[in-house]
């Protein structure tokens, strides 16, 4: 299989195959790790759109020596949702808390899809630099190396910000157990 | 064991949304974006080729304008003293190789008596910094001597009107690169 980065070049120079080629194979990734940080299938979208366009423009930046092609458009997608995220009024979490931590057994008595609402409503509550970890890590399942490439630290820090991550969703979930989602 | 809890239902929701992605309208405007990208290109690149045709065009122009004013045809073949300056500088000279001599037909180019030798200077660079030469054509060109002076060669006030010859070497761009000087030694 050709890799991204033999794509990258050949769409770089105008093959439009590598390029829809490379998009079809990476806009999942881009596209979930936009929802997963954001919350809106439109921004999404829109990030996505943005990310692919951007490594048009500036693709020759690659360097494959920094880290994967993935973790290079992770990173292009992560600026630019900062930059939403910056103008858009953070999710109270504490109010979440609240409501999920009043009833331990919250989530036994939740749907399948309701549990995972709540965690999706979770993740999106947490401070930005722990839901990056967590939505590469956990939920996109990033090598620590690639979401260290993609958050620019180092993979310490990536280790640290995951556990915070997930120590906090705990607290929020409050939870026994996770026999519905099974 | 809470971090099992989070484990599982973080794994939950990536298998949920496992298959989400973006719509295929994406793709349809990103390919439109590559194709729009690529016209822009070679737009660009076709506009400067124009501007520099255009430039060329106007530098050669304004190199050959003089020879369009009617002047004594004495004057025409007078030669001019090839002499530097003393305690000027000259310009650095330009190398100049793989140079094909286009064919003397041209109404401006001058015919050369074949009693007489070439006496000609070292080219003086047009363009600084010049890109590097491949191949290109040398013209034989009336001046008036004044343009001598703009390369730094010496020439009395009361010849500056007179017109004198040079061998211009354009670029296969179409950009003059260099000039020579050349007076006739009639034997």
């Amino acid at each position: 299989m050709t890799s991204d980065e033999e794509l990258l070049a050949a769409a770089l120079h105008r093959d439009e195959a590598a390029f829809t080629a490379l998009y079809r194979r990476r806009q999942g990734a881009v596209y979930r790790f936009a929802l997963h940080m954001s919350g809106d299938a439109a921004v999404s979208e829109d990030v996505t759109q943005e990310v692919f366009l951007a490594l048009l423009e500036s693709g020759s930046r690659f360097d494959p020596a920094r880290g994967t092609l993935l973790s290079f458009l992770y990173g292009i997608a992560r600026n630019l949702l900062l930059r939403r995220l910056e103008k858009q009024r953070p999710v109270d979490s504490d109010t979440l808390t609240e409501e999920l931590a009043a009833d331990d057994d919250v989530l036994d008595e939740l749907t399948r899809r309701e549990t995972i609402e709540a965690v999706r409503s979770a993740v999106l509550s947490l401070p930005a630099p722990y839901r990056e970890a967590v939505v590469l890590c956990d939920l996109e399942n990033a090598s620590y190396e690639d979401a260290a490439a993609a958050l620019e630290c180092p993979v310490g820090t990536v280790r640290s910000r995951l556990s915070r991550g997930r120590a906090m969703l705990g607290q929020k979930l409050a939870v026994k157990t996770v026999r519905s989602m099974s | 064991m809470k971090e099992d809890y989070v484990l599982q239902a973080l794994a939950a929701l990536a298998e949920n949304d496992r298959q989400k992605e973006a719509q295929p309208e994406v793709e349809a405007r990103l390919l439109g974006a590559f194709h729009a990208r690529h016209l822009r290109r070679v737009r660009r690149q076709r506009r400067w080729v124009g501007i520099t045709t255009l430039a060329a065009g106007l530098l050669i122009g304004l190199l050959l304008w003089p020879n369009r004013t009617p002047k004594p045809a004495v004057s025409a073949v007078q030669p001019v003293l090839l002499v530097r300056e003393a305690g000027r500088p000259a310009p650095a000279a330009m190398t100049v190789t793989s140079v094909t001599r286009a064919p003397r037909k041209a109404a401006r180019k001058i015919a050369i008596a074949p009693q007489a030798d070439e006496v000609v200077t070292d080219f003086f660079p047009l363009m600084n910094p010049a890109p590097s030469f491949g191949r290109g054509q040398m013209l034989r060109v009336q001046l008036p001597a004044a343009a001598m002076q703009t390369v730094g060669l010496p020439v009395s006030e009361e010849h500056l009107g007179d017109l004198v010859q040079a061998d211009v070497l354009v670029g296969e761009e179409g950009m003059p690169r260099a000039i020579r000087f050349v007076r006739f030694d009639v034997k």
